[in-house]
């Protein structure tokens, strides 16, 4: 390398190769950083980032290639005790933090200053030192407040404030401003810079390109596994790192959909529902062969919404109309009734990782591979489940592989494919394609599309704002469990939908 | 595509365990003259049949994702209340059984009913289970050893032969075909995989996880107290501390029988496998005159034994494990 602050280099990796069991996720992934800069690592959802962070961090371990931070090399056999040690922090949203404790208890979680001698906590002191750190930075906190009490972006706050008092050389930030306000986030790129000043790097992982724009000294792109480029502060343009991210250049029909009026006959009307803390008077239908989409920030009630019509959650008041019948829903009966759901957390809602594609297909659809008596037929099983892996071309084809083996894309094939095998009539999906690689993805849309040309409705909750515009035919925007905004016709672009989202839309009601 | 339906793992795991069972049996035999005998054969075949019988209905707990600590209090209070209601109430063998079965359906259902719906963990609703049947099953028979004298038609149960086969293997037998029926190809087995493998997705796929459990500990408690009537019989006596520590032993036969605590999987033949080699772990160490102090230790040696081995870990690599712990940290 020629770079002249090569000298300064804080981290530095070369030739990281990844794969979980399967497809290569990262390989030959060389990443450097410089002390006391903001980079910037982006790339599609499924690019790599998050494992390339999980590497550095030791919460997984790298299968090949070298990594040096601060002039120690970083063994294969990583953790995150070791990493913390050696001055790498992650700041999460609010997971690390522990609830019903105060910001300084949380900042010197063990590692507490004690009264002198004794093994008891010296609380007056831990206040003070924390209050102290809290005014060195101009941080509008109390050392004393409970976590419980602070807003999301104080919680992240207290992340920094934690890793700061770790002696953290490197802060790494994954998509931190997901679920602030525009007020909150300036406020964190504010404390990002100081940082900054202070000598530390910050790692900036994010989806929205004019903070990586305004913010970064530096850009990594990363691509299906690979690093695509480096740029430098003077190279960098929104426009560039699209293209270097997606390969190519977006035409002008990719960045504004062209949305259409479908008018089949209605299959879900919801009027007015409510759900206390959750949901404030959504009113929505949809139709034969439509894609709703359902935009919004994390938080904004869309997944609380479609877990209420599916019959997850019960709801306070408002009413549901399903096939023109008035419906109080279940997951049982909607399932019966021609419901599909696709949750938004694969892992933990969607696939029995332990089990054969079989028995996660035949799950949902015991009622028509069985007897009256209950007894399940292992030939109409078997059937089953080769239908939905040959519709959605699951790889390998094999039925009785088991779906934890799988990659995250066709995971994802085996829970959408365990509906497609059924009497449709709704599906429900809610970030489809969330940790899915780039060819999955392609196959996951034309899946819904040509669900909703059979006749499907299809309802699709997502953040990928790419993704959200092209697959729908109408999109509707959450905010704080409101319906702010509907787009029904014409030309939507991606800024639209995120202006809706974040409340800058003209007249946005809060 | 027949393979499809067959569960290769499975077989693997029950054809090893069958292998180790062999060796076991050919081992005893060169040590101990007085293995291969009727006598101690049927001696080992009694104790099998009664941890067999509960395991048959106690597997579906761990299938789930629970456990059943109970059922050694519950078989005890079985035998207790089967005697009373012959011997005390003078009610007809037949009818006493029916509802000495449904007092275990009762309690089965109060066990899932507190798991599912009060939220409480299964293993301390059935740990406090355990407690409070053993305390009722002390209050019922006074903490007497009671002898069964009568009806003759109850204690044939565990005595009489058909075909020289004594009942209770021709019950243990029926059930085993029974539970593995009704696990590998119901709707109801489907469900309680599918509850223990991720819970959520079953639910979301139209799974009523709480129904399942709920379902789930009354089968356990029903065949724990058919193994308590069995047993009552057998030994013509109800006793309080009949069973006593049998819950670890059938909790041992269906881990050794490859059926995962965590839920999501089960084998109801290599449970009986797994029981039959707790009769010959047993029956082993009183055939070595070992003191009975030392049985519990190797019961608890196979155990977690079993536990390794079923997470995956292979016997190479846990030695290179176990030596790399004496070597100063590896340097790569």
């Amino acid at each position: 390398m020629n770079d002249p602050r090569n000298s300064d280099v804080l981290l530095e990796c070369r030739g990281i190769d990844k794969n979980y069991n399967g497809p290569m996720v990262l390989s030959g992934v060389d990443f450097a950083l410089t002390r006391g800069e903001i980079h910037a690592l982006v790339g599609e959802n499924g690019a790599g980032k998050s494992t390339l962070i999980k590497i550095v961090t030791g919460v997984t371990n790298r299968n090949a290639g070298s990594i040096s931070f601060d002039g120690h090399d970083i063994p294969q056999e990583h953790s995150k005790n070791a990493a913390e040690k050696l001055g790498i922090a992650v700041i999460y949203q609010e997971l690390s933090l522990i609830h019903g404790m105060s910001v300084a208890q949380n900042i010197y979680l063990t590692k507490e200053p004690l009264l002198s001698g004794l093994p008891i906590i010296d609380i007056n002191k831990m206040n003070t030192m924390a209050q102290e750190m809290i005014d060195r930075y101009g941080f509008d906190l109390k050392a004393t407040d409970v976590i419980d009490n602070l807003p999301i972006a104080q919680r992240q706050t207290v992340e920094i404030l934690k890793a700061l008092s770790n002696k953290a050389s490197l802060m790494i930030m994954d998509e931190p401003t997901s679920s602030l306000t525009s007020t909150e986030s300036a406020q964190l790129f504010k404390i990002i810079r100081l940082l900054k000043s202070e000598g530390i790097s910050v790692l900036y992982i994010s989806h929205r390109m004019e903070e990586v724009f305004a913010l970064s000294d530096r850009v990594t792109v990363l691509r299906d596994g690979r690093k695509v480029a480096v740029l430098e502060k003077e190279q960098i343009s929104p426009a560039e790192i699209i293209r270097l991210m997606i390969g190519r250049i977006l035409t002008d029909n990719e960045s504004h959909h062209q949305m259409v009026k479908k008018d089949g006959e209605v299959v879900l009307e919801v009027d007015k529902l409510c759900s206390e803390g959750k949901l404030k008077d959504v009113s929505f239908s949809v139709r034969r062969g439509e894609v709703l989409g359902f935009g919004g920030l994390v938080g904004s009630g869309r997944t609380e919404l479609m877990r209420a019509i599916y019959g997850i959650d019960p709801f306070d008041s408002g009413t549901i109309t399903y096939l023109g019948k008035p419906y109080v829903p279940t997951v049982e009966k909607s399932i019966a009734g021609g419901y599909g759901f696709v949750p938004e957390e694969r892992r933990l809602q969607g696939i029995m990782g332990g089990i054969s594609i079989t028995g996660n297909i035949g799950i949902a659809n015991l009622d028509t591979i069985s007897s009256k008596a209950g007894f399940v037929s292992g030939a109409k099983e078997l059937e089953r489940a080769q239908k939905a892996i040959a519709l959605l071309n699951v790889k390998p084809a094999r039925p009785e592989v088991l779906v934890g083996n799988l990659s995250g894309g066709n995971q994802q094939k085996v829970v959408v494919g365990k509906w497609l095998i059924r009497d449709l009539k709704l599906l429900i999906v809610d970030e489809p394609t969330v940790g899915v690689d780039i060819g999955a993805k392609e196959e996951m849309y034309q899946t819904i599309e040509r669900l909703s040309q059979a006749g499907v409705a299809v309802i699709v909750v997502s953040s990928d704002l790419p993704e959200l515009t092209r697959l729908s035919d109408r999109i509707i925007v959450l905010r704080k469990g409101r319906v702010i905004k509907e787009f029904v016709e014409g030309a939507v672009s991606e800024e639209d939908v995120l202006r809706a989202a974040s409340g800058l839309v003209e007249g946005g009601a809060q | 595509m027949k393979t499809g339906t067959l569960d290769w793992r499975q077989l693997m795991v029950d054809f090893r365990l069958f292998g180790i069972l062999l060796l076991m049996m050919v081992g005893l035999t060169l040590i101990s003259d007085r293995f291969l005998t009727v006598d101690n054969l049927t001696n080992v075949l009694w104790s099998v049949c009664l941890i067999g019988i509960m395991t048959t209905g106690a597997i579906y707990a761990p299938i789930t994702g629970g456990i059943d600590l109970s059922v050694a209090s519950i078989a005890a209070l079985a035998g207790i209340v089967a005697n009373v209601l012959m011997n005390v109430y003078g009610l007809h063998w037949l009818l006493s059984i029916v509802i000495t079965l449904l007092i275990g359906v009762l309690i089965g259902w109060v066990n899932g009913v507190v798991t599912t719906k009060f939220l409480v963990p299964a293993f301390i609703v059935t740990m406090a289970a355990k407690t409070y049947l053993f305390g009722v099953a002390m209050l019922v028979s006074n903490g007497d050893q009671i002898t069964i004298m009568q009806p003759k038609e109850f204690l044939a149960i565990g005595v009489s032969k058909f075909l020289g086969i004594p009942i209770p293997i021709y019950i243990m037998a029926v059930l085993v075909i029974v539970s593995h029926i009704l696990l590998k190809h119901t709707v109801f087995g489907r469900q309680c995989i599918a509850v223990g493998a991720n819970e959520v997705s079953a639910k979301l796929s139209g799974v009523n996880p709480d129904r399942t459990r709920i379902i789930v500990y009354i089968i356990s408690s029903v065949t724990a107290s058919i193994a308590g009537i069995v047993m009552a019989s057998l030994t013509q006596q109800a006793y309080a501390m009949n069973a006593t520590g049998y819950e670890f032993d059938v909790i041992t036969a269906i881990v050794i029988g490859g059926t995962s605590l965590m839920g999501g999987n089960g084998s109801v033949t290599g449970a009986l496998i797994g029981a039959v080699m707790v009769g010959f772990i047993n029956n082993g160490l009183n055939l070595l005159d070992m003191p009975s102090a030392y049985h519990p230790i190797a019961t608890g040696i196979v155990i977690l034994a079993a536990l390794i081995l079923n997470q995956g870990v292979s016997i190479p690599k846990s030695i290179q494990y176990l030596l790399s712990c004496f070597k100063p940290a590896s340097v790569k």
